[in-house]
């Protein structure tokens, strides 16, 4: 049972470290909102002088300066972006026939998925930990905003924060997957990914505070996952003060977008590798990749 | 144990066959739900024995490849059974797949991965692994002629290296019945031979069992024990190359006598073993069974009637004629095929199976 997992984990793994552009290209855009959009949008600027940085705080959810709420953001964003590329591998393996060939042997159906959402999902958090510690690094350059955490940030507190961005990490991997499992081509794979990656984004509080938003707007930001995590994670950093709920809800709503969404790739995975085309109205894509 | 042509008894099903299909069936539906059905595989039996090289032989579009994927349980059937090893493929898919070794028509292998690494993977998707792997492994690699590249990554291999390393990583878990998928398509003939060779060789020194689809029909005839015919969807012949060749009637005397002689079919035709005889100008074709021992009657028998004879050729019957025979058209080139096998959207898509 373990072993053709671990098989196909490393498959994934040496496919990977020989090809790694992609890290780049989905390190590229939050390394670049970090240096760029991060240090000229600074919220706190448009404030009259002489606000007390406690009201400047208290619209940042307790953050010192808006670099450090802007950068946990990024650390959600660059997750999210690195997930998008979760479901090109399987789109791949079934052009080829790779998968065809993985399934005549006796590897379970749903190893072929775990080993896949295992792999990528640990994949998507590297970049995640990256931004955390470019922005952490940042703060220690003159004359640029960096990522400053309070004093009082505990073991637990750091547990907290990495929960929240493996959940996050695994929720958006397996939602890719899913599309992955689903799609024919590479085109209309992205042609999806591309179509929701700036709403997700945009109706998140990863750049900006809820409290500055319209009300209609408030309501999609709280039930957006990267909002969820990053409430979690700027939790963990900045305090508890200012949020209408407790971090344990937070957490509940995320693992059920989680939930959610590998309960959605889970079904689509097991169309996609179904034998039957009689079952399935579109005739299940393994079937209709061997009559091809 | 070799059944006869196209019928089989009773008593050979199931015991020691190794694959046993019975009334199997494969419709697919229609692309749009309206459109027709296509069906591929129209009520197939046959069996194969153990320690046979057992051919499916077909034009593109016959149904091949439905047929393996249903035994290798790619495909559940939509009527019949395939069983293997006496495990039914349709409701123990599981149990079939430990049993057998799969290559495919195209390279399946990783690019981005070494021949070696390649192959340790499909091992361990099996459950193997170990220092007995690490040597099977190699010893396959040199078998192959793939030692020297083993630890180069598949994208540098060229065509004859990726068909070999197929082979190899099909049987790196050392089944004991392998399917082969048009294995020797795209090889050049030093190639195709070498992969015969091998095919023979395990056979011989180990027992295996291999059941191949092919469309080269000399590759049939040279290369398998037994051979079933299948063209659009059911098996019009089973049998050995001999025993297919021997049913349309043997042997073809070519005759040639000089001009003007007198007519030589009288003399030919009452002999024994003579099915026929037609003339076209000086040359006589004469259908019989038994070509070789017929050759000195004729000439002895024309010689004493006053004909001269300039020539005679034995032609031994090529599976090509069978073909012709069985179905009343010759054997459909790559990209004619006139039926599709799946649910395409036209018959013009099996030109795409991949150029030979």
């Amino acid at each position: 049972m373990m072993l053709p997992m671990a098989s196909l984990i490393r498959r994934e793994y040496l496919r990977w470290i020989r090809a790694p552009t992609w890290v780049i290209s989905g390190l590229m855009s939050p390394i670049l909102y970090l240096l760029l959009f991060g240090q000229a949008f600074d919220l706190s600027k448009l404030l009259p002088s002489g606000t007390p940085p406690s009201a400047l705080s208290a619209v940042l959810s307790g953050a010192p300066n808006y670099f450090s709420y802007f950068a946990v953001g990024m650390v959600a964003f660059a997750s999210v972006t690195a997930a998008m590329f979760s479901g090109t591998g399987i789109i791949f393996d079934k052009q080829l026939g790779i998968l065809q060939r993985i399934l005549s042997t006796p590897i379970s159906r749903r190893s072929v998925f775990l080993s896949s959402l295992v792999f990528r999902g640990i994949l998507t958090l590297i970049p995640a930990f990256l931004v955390v510690g470019f922005a952490l690094l940042l703060a220690h350059v003159p004359d640029v905003a960096g990522l400053t955490v309070g004093a009082g940030v505990t073991v637990l507190d750091s547990v907290q924060f990495l929960a929240a961005a493996l959940v996050l990490s695994v929720a958006f991997t397996a939602l890719f997957l899913s599309f992955g499992f689903a799609a024919q081509r590479i085109e209309s794979y992205f042609g999806v990914v591309t179509i929701l990656q700036l709403p997700i984004l945009l109706t998140s509080n990863a750049m900006y505070p809820t409290s500055i938003m319209p009300t209609w707007l408030q309501y999609l930001v709280g039930f957006n996952p990267i909002s969820l995590a990053v409430n979690i994670m700027r939790m963990s950093l900045f305090g508890t003060a200012g949020y209408a709920y407790s971090a344990g809800i937070y957490f509940a709503g995320l693992l059920a977008w989680a939930a959610l969404f590998v309960g959605l790739a889970l079904l689509l995975a097991s169309r996609a590798l179904r034998t039957n085309p009689a079952a399935s109205p579109s005739g299940g894509a393994l079937s209709q990749a061997i009559a091809e | 144990m070799a059944a006869a042509v196209g019928v089989r008894s009773p008593a050979d099903r199931g015991q020691d066959a190794v694959i046993d299909v019975a009334d199997l069936r494969m419709v697919y539906p229609g692309p749009k739900p309206g459109a027709p059905p296509t069906v591929a595989v129209d009520g197939v039996s046959f069996h194969v024995g153990r320690g046979e090289i057992f051919g499916f032989l077909g034009p593109n579009g016959a149904g091949k490849t439905t047929t393996i994927s249903i035994l290798t349980t790619l495909l559940q059937p939509t009527a019949g059974h395939a069983r293997v090893e006496g495990i039914d493929a349709g409701t123990r898919p599981h149990d079939v797949r430990r049993k057998l070794g799969l290559v495919f028509q195209r390279s399946t292998a990783d690019e981005e991965l070494t021949g070696r690494e390649n192959m340790a993977i499909q091992a361990g998707l099996y459950g193997h692994s170990g220092t007995s792997v690490d040597q099977r492994i190699t010893e396959l690699l040199v078998q192959m002629d793939l030692g020297p590249v083993g630890d180069r990554l598949v994208k540098t291999y060229s065509g004859g290296m990726r068909r070999r390393l197929e082979l190899a990583v099909g049987m790196v878990h050392d089944p004991k019945l392998l399917f082969l998928d048009e294995p020797t398509l795209g090889l050049d003939p030093q190639g195709r031979a070498g992969f015969w060779r091998y095919i023979r060789s395990l056979r011989d020194s180990k027992g295996v069992t291999v059941f191949m689809t092919t469309h080269y029909l000399d590759e049939a005839d040279q290369l398998c024990d037994r051979i079933a015919v299948i063209d659009h969807g059911k098996i019009i012949a089973t049998g050995t190359p001999k025993e297919l060749k021997d049913g349309i009637g043997g042997d073809t005397l070519e005759v040639a006598v000089v001009p003007g002689a007198p007519d030589l079919s009288p003399l030919v035709t009452p002999m024994p073993g003579v099915k026929g005889v037609s003339r076209r100008e000086d040359t006589y074709r004469v259908k019989c069974t038994n070509g070789e021992h017929l050759i000195p009657k004729v000439v002895l028998a024309a010689e004493q009637a006053g004909i001269s004879v300039r020539g005679v050729t034995a032609v031994k019957p090529t599976l090509d004629e069978v073909f012709l025979e069985l179905t009343g058209h010759a054997y459909r080139e790559e990209g004619e095929t006139p039926k599709p096998e799946g649910p395409g959207e036209s018959g013009g898509d099996s030109a795409s199976r991949g150029p030979p």
